[in-house]
């Protein structure tokens, strides 16, 4: 007779992959990141690993440049969420009418949010370009402007670029959510306010609106934590610059660990990335209920 | 139809036209720029439709010439950066096939089991998971830099996987832990009580009806894994090791930037992720639709 494993070991022997993978690539890595917070670390002296207490914290908070990079990263995800909450109803609602091709739209609309950052970051860079970039020339030819505008190379441009192509990739996320909510509001709602005479506008704000805030809290929450920690996105178009004018705290601490050798005050960032990551997800814990009721996603 | 809803209908296409191109934009563009021959793409003002057509670009890439390339400079190579691109290329692929593989099949075979076994502690893995979820990456790379010297494992493509893997398994795992929890375990029961052995019940039975969940978890991962830039940067000392997307940021080292050749290669770099999303679409806003994808 064959050898038969038991539904114990059958268990066990499934989640071993996890728990080995889990505790070697996550857990020892988050581990490491909180002791590193503690010591002076320079990755080219490996010998050299003191014990500092809090004096990466203190470096940390006294630095001026963590506070500009806390300040740009607030500006950086306000605007960002807020265009793209907006744009992103606005499209929803768009693709949501039922018109004849309406995939095909939908398909193409969708499409940036698999983009590699690289490629967007460098297509950017190729578009904006202050001389031979396609944007300044249609803007000089629209009249727009009267002279090129140096998109990369000036503080609030810089930004303003960095935005864009935040809100260009991640708007579809909003979009996707948006509409899987608005498939599911029941037409007789619309119809039965159209036979009272309710305005496009009135029907929009008593129903649509109602019904999408559940899916945009959810949506806003996600976004917000996302977008405050993105790394590449910035680095790539920008490197944070000119000079320091589009650092957030992800690049504050790619720079401090990359470029300044300084592993523990990077890790020191990371952590006080996490406690404002936990703040994050506890609001979002009480704003959407989770783990009050259980339900399957 | 009255002539009302014509126009309105028209004015919807027309405004859909609109954003869809706008969108599109920047893609379409990168694409006419690397189709156009050198003198062209530095044309003032520019051309709109290429005049030349040309595949001077990627034949550029492909054979590893940059016309503007010199030496010294940031690179520290005496190689064009070029020279390099189908190594990228190729290491690119095997490190999203290989994260993609181990994604799956370890959250696959972890959500089975804590939805079908008793642990203790079973309840909070898919909560932990989701928390894991939520960590940027620049959080792990750093730790998981020292983790990869420790393990001797830095610059190798493995180090490269195993980095991936972090960042992708907790949401792959609660992905498929959401997805079994609604598998209906009744037709297991059958199974099993008629004499089949658990791991026949899970190859013949489960791995089936759970099949749009892998898929959406695949997905998910090699979007990841294609498209990641900080750990290929941290990680990653060579330039024949390099993924794709560290490696063609290397453009910018010479003395003048080869736009042609910068684009011909952001093409390339899109195309499998635009079959990819052509061929998987449905799924991909299922997946989507699941549990909202990290990005």
């Amino acid at each position: 007779m064959r050898y038969r494993l038991s539904d114990r070991q059958v268990g066990i022997l499934f989640m071993l992959p996890f728990l080995v993978t889990a505790a070697a690539f996550i857990v020892w890595p988050v581990a490491e990141a909180i002791r590193l917070a503690f010591y002076q670390y320079n990755p080219l002296r490996p010998d050299d690993l003191f014990w500092v207490g809090l004096d990466n914290f203190e470096r940390i908070l006294d630095d001026p440049l963590f506070w500009e990079s806390f300040h740009q990263a607030l500006v950086w995800t306000g605007w960002s969420i807020l265009f793209q909450t907006v744009l992103g109803v606005g499209l929803a609602m768009l693709l949501h009418t039922a018109l004849p091709g309406i995939a095909v739209f939908r398909g193409l609309l969708l499409f940036p949010y698999i983009v590699p950052t690289v490629v967007i970051a460098l297509n950017w860079r190729w578009i904006f370009n202050s001389e031979i970039g396609i944007v300044n020339h249609a803007l000089l030819r629209l009249g727009l402007i009267s002279e090129n505008i140096a998109w990369l190379a000036t503080p609030d441009m810089a930004m303003a670029s960095a935005i864009l192509l935040n809100v260009w990739k991640y708007t579809p996320f909003v979009i996707i959510c948006v509409l899987a909510r608005l498939q599911t509001i029941p037409t007789e709602l619309y119809d039965a306010a159209k036979v009272d005479g309710a305005g496009a506008m009135r029907r929009f704000l008593d129903i649509t609106l109602p019904m999408l805030k559940e899916v945009l809290v959810v949506v806003i929450v996600f976004r917000t934590i996302w977008t405050f920690n993105k790394f590449e996105e910035i680095y790539l178009l920008t490197r944070g610059g000119p000079g320091t004018s589009t650092f957030n705290l992800a690049v504050y601490a790619f720079e401090e660990g990359m470029a300044n050798l300084r592993l523990g005050v990077a890790a020191a960032t990371g952590v006080i990335m996490i406690v404002l990551l936990l703040v994050g997800t506890i609001v979002y814990v009480r704003v959407s209920g989770f783990g009050r009721e259980e339900k399957p996603v | 139809m009255t002539a009302k809803e014509v126009a309105g209908r028209i004015a919807l296409y027309a405004l859909l036209a609109a954003v869809t191109f706008l969108v599109c934009f920047p893609l379409i563009w990168a694409f006419f720029t690397s189709m156009k021959p050198k003198d062209e793409i530095f044309l003032w003002p520019p051309t709109l439709w290429p005049e030349t057509w040309t595949l001077a670009n990627y034949r550029a890439l492909l054979e590893g010439k940059d016309a503007y390339f010199q030496a010294g400079a940031a690179s520290g190579t005496a190689v064009p950066p070029s020279a390099f691109f189908l190594d990228w290329f190729i290491n690119s692929v095997i490190v999203t096939i290989g994260t993609t593989i181990i994604s799956t099949v370890v959250s696959t075979l972890a959500a089975y089991s804590l939805t079908r076994f008793r642990f203790p502690g079973q309840r909070s893995v898919p909560y932990l998971a989701l928390i894991g979820y939520m960590v940027p990456s620049i959080i792990f790379v750093f730790p998981m830099f020292l983790v990869m010297v420790e393990l001797r494992l830095t610059d190798t493509l493995l180090s490269l996987i195993l980095g991936y893997v972090c960042i992708t398994l907790p949401f792959c795992m609660w992905l498929m832990w959401a997805f079994f929890r609604g598998v209906p375990i009744e037709i297991e029961e059958a199974a099993l009580v008629d004499g089949a052995s658990r791991l026949r019940v899970f190859w013949e039975i489960v791995l089936p009806t759970a099949w749009p969940g892998i898929v959406a978890a695949a997905i998910f991962t090699l979007i990841v894994s294609w498209n990641d830039y900080l750990f290929g940067r941290v990680f990653m000392n060579s330039m024949e090791n390099l993924p794709l997307t560290v490696g063609v940021m290397h453009f910018f080292d010479g003395t003048h930037v080869d736009w042609g050749l910068m684009m011909a290669s952001s093409v390339l770099m899109t195309v499998p992720m635009a079959l990819l999303f052509m061929a998987l679409q449905r799924h991909l806003v299922a997946g989507f639709g699941a549990g909202a994808v990290k990005g």
